[in-house]
């Protein structure tokens, strides 16, 4: 198991967010990090992905303290598509995939031809091609999110850690990008991904980390998970649990209050 | 414009030709002695020693040209590091107090301890500039992520005023020398001189070099700095050797002609015009059109009032603040 955590404190301004979290990533799935607002979910996968320092404890790469290697090998082993992302002005969409690139490119930044096959592959899977040559600030919210993606998945890296990757995609293009995560994962990537959407995570979602106040509340498959309790103690909602009529998964319906 | 449709090469060898004309007519034009156009070229490959006017392009206008040329690189050079490292399009030298902690620590220099002499100039700019730089960062938080750039802003339009007020009341402590930093305050390559380019080449051609090699993690910084980060990007080491360049750039080059502003703010969002936003490119772009800037600027300096001089600071910023209103009523920034 690569990437871990050991009695992990994170948080910002000295106020404390994440709480004494001992978590091993399980390898090779998909798994989902979930709960309420303000729960931590987000200060976790940061700093799994090392863009925040723990205040306490340890995250570990392959049994080494994440935050005392290379920043630039580490790149090319994990890439997080953060949450909120600056509008750059000025910059099209294919140069922006193609700074996904630069763990691997050298000093100058100069791009090979194996650096092109790669943008040309995740532009077409994120569907992002017909932009090429656009500018990203004068695309949508969903397009933007999309052209984000490619170029998180332009650092081709066997870990992947997506913060709310569908929040500003219409229906299509959630599912979309849920079915093309599911493919990578079966290629082989490790993906942890923060979602809203308890549904999308049960049905998507190998492994579902149910994280409360800051601790992680239970985790296991969806089937362990999503239970009618955890609903209640987590989330404060009565609801049932019924199969999804397509994929059979668990998916929960709220009940009136 | 026509030439931002050029391919870059041809944009750079268009700046670099008109770099090269622009210094040419600057080293005959507007001379007490009449200087021809082939006098500048005769000084320049086969010197005739006898003639008065090849010795003062040689002596006087060479090195103050080549001056001119570094000074504008340096300037323009400091300003695009100083907006990639802040993400701030407004950030420059002389916005971020730079330029007036130089100023002060010169001033100060001169008017107390007179006796350093131009080293000590140099080194009181050096110490000068770092010291308020430091300071506008800790004010306008630019060391935490998710900083408000109008903070920065505002630190450094602060800072800039407490320093020439501190400026002006040293200049009132010693009179005897006052006319000297006025003058210099201004930004003037009077009295540019071959010692003077002498101290400046090795200064700037290192920091210059430094700048362009900072230039692809500038590019992934424009990408926020999340994004830097998980990219492999590390942001303290880019923001101390940027600060450091900035400093070495801004300071080699005020201590050589005083404070010269607006080249730092404006000539990076000309090079963005022109070539996009791609550091490796608007960078060498920003240096071409910084020196063509303040040798411009001198050439117009000498031409006002001639045959007395204007300080090219004042010209500077006659051409500058409305070129800066054009672009902030534009919003390119």
């Amino acid at each position: 198991m690569s990437l871990s955590t050991h009695n992990v404190c994170v948080g910002y301004h000295g106020k404390t967010i994440v709480n004494q979290v001992s978590l091993t990533i399980p390898e090779g799935k998909m798994i989902a990090l979930l709960g309420p607002n303000g729960c931590g979910k987000s200060t976790l996968l940061k700093a799994m992905a090392r863009i925040l320092t723990p205040i306490k404890g340890e995250v570990h790469w392959c049994g080494k303290n994440l935050h005392q290697m290379p920043s630039k090998g580490l790149a090319k082993q994990l890439a997080l598509l953060p949450q909120t992302q600056p509008i750059p002005e000025g910059i099209k969409v294919k140069d922006l995939i193609a700074y996904g690139r630069s763990p691997y490119t050298g000093f100058w930044g100069r791009l090979t031809k194996d650096d092109h096959t790669i943008i040309d592959k995740v532009m077409q899977e994120t569907g992002v091609t017909a932009l090429a040559e656009q500018l990203v600030s004068e695309l949508s919210g969903g397009q933007r999110q999309r052209v984000w993606l490619a170029m998180t998945l332009a650092q081709d890296t066997p870990y992947l850690l997506l913060d709310e990757p569908t929040t500003y995609m219409d229906l299509n293009h959630q599912v979309e990008l849920m079915h093309l995560l599911r493919q990578l994962n079966l290629s082989g990537k490790t993906i942890v991904t923060v979602l809203h959407d308890i549904n999308q995570a049960a049905r998507y979602c190998d492994h579902l980390i149910v994280m409360k106040q800051g601790q992680i509340n239970t985790q296991g498959t969806p089937e362990a998970v999503l239970t009618k309790d955890m609903l209640r103690t987590v989330f404060d909602l009565n609801a049932q649990i019924h199969r999804d009529p397509i994929a059979n998964t668990p998916m929960c319906i709220v009940e009136d209050k | 414009m026509m030439l931002s449709r050029l391919p870059f090469a041809w944009q750079c060898i268009v700046l670099g030709a008109s770099l090269l004309i622009i210094a040419w007519i600057s080293l005959f034009s507007w001379s007490a002695v009449q200087i021809t156009p082939m006098d500048a070229l005769h000084a320049l490959f086969n010197m005739d020693n006898t003639s008065v006017p090849q010795h003062i392009v040689q002596d006087l206008r060479l090195p103050r040209t080549l001056i001119g040329i570094l000074v504008g690189a340096s300037l323009a050079a400091a300003g695009v590091v100083m907006q990639g490292l802040t993400q701030n399009p407004l950030a420059a030298p002389s916005v971020l107090g730079v330029n007036a902690g130089a100023a002060l620590g010169m001033a100060a220099v001169s008017t107390i301890a007179p006796w350093f002499g131009l080293l000590g100039t140099s080194v009181a700019a050096i110490i000068g500039g770092g010291m308020t730089w430091t300071l506008v960062m800790v004010l306008g938080s630019a060391w935490k992520s998710g900083n408000d750039s109008s903070r920065l802003v505002l630190a450094g339009v602060a800072i800039s005023a407490l320093c020439a007020a501190l400026t002006k009341a040293s200049i009132i402590m010693a009179e005897d020398q006052a006319s000297g930093v006025l003058t210099w305050l201004a930004g003037s390559l009077a009295n540019a001189r071959w010692n003077t380019f002498d101290h400046l080449w090795p200064i700037s051609l290192f920091s210059l070099l430094g700048c362009m090699a900072l230039s692809p993690t500038l590019n992934i910084l424009q990408l926020g700095e999340e994004n830097a980060r998980n990219l492999g990007a590390s942001l303290i080491l880019t923001k101390l050797a940027g600060s450091f360049l900035v400093l070495l750039l801004v300071a080699s080059a005020i201590s050589s002609v005083g404070s010269i502003g607006f080249v730092g703010l404006l000539v990076p969002h000309m090079a963005k015009m022109l070539c996009g936003q791609d550091h490796r490119r608007f960078l060498p772009l920003s240096m071409l059109l910084g020196a063509m800037l303040v040798v411009l600027s001198d050439i117009i300096s000498r031409s006002i009032i001639f045959p007395m001089e204007t300080p090219a600071g004042a010209v500077l910023a006659l051409i500058g603040a409305p070129f800066f209103i054009y672009l902030v009523r534009k919003r390119t920034l």
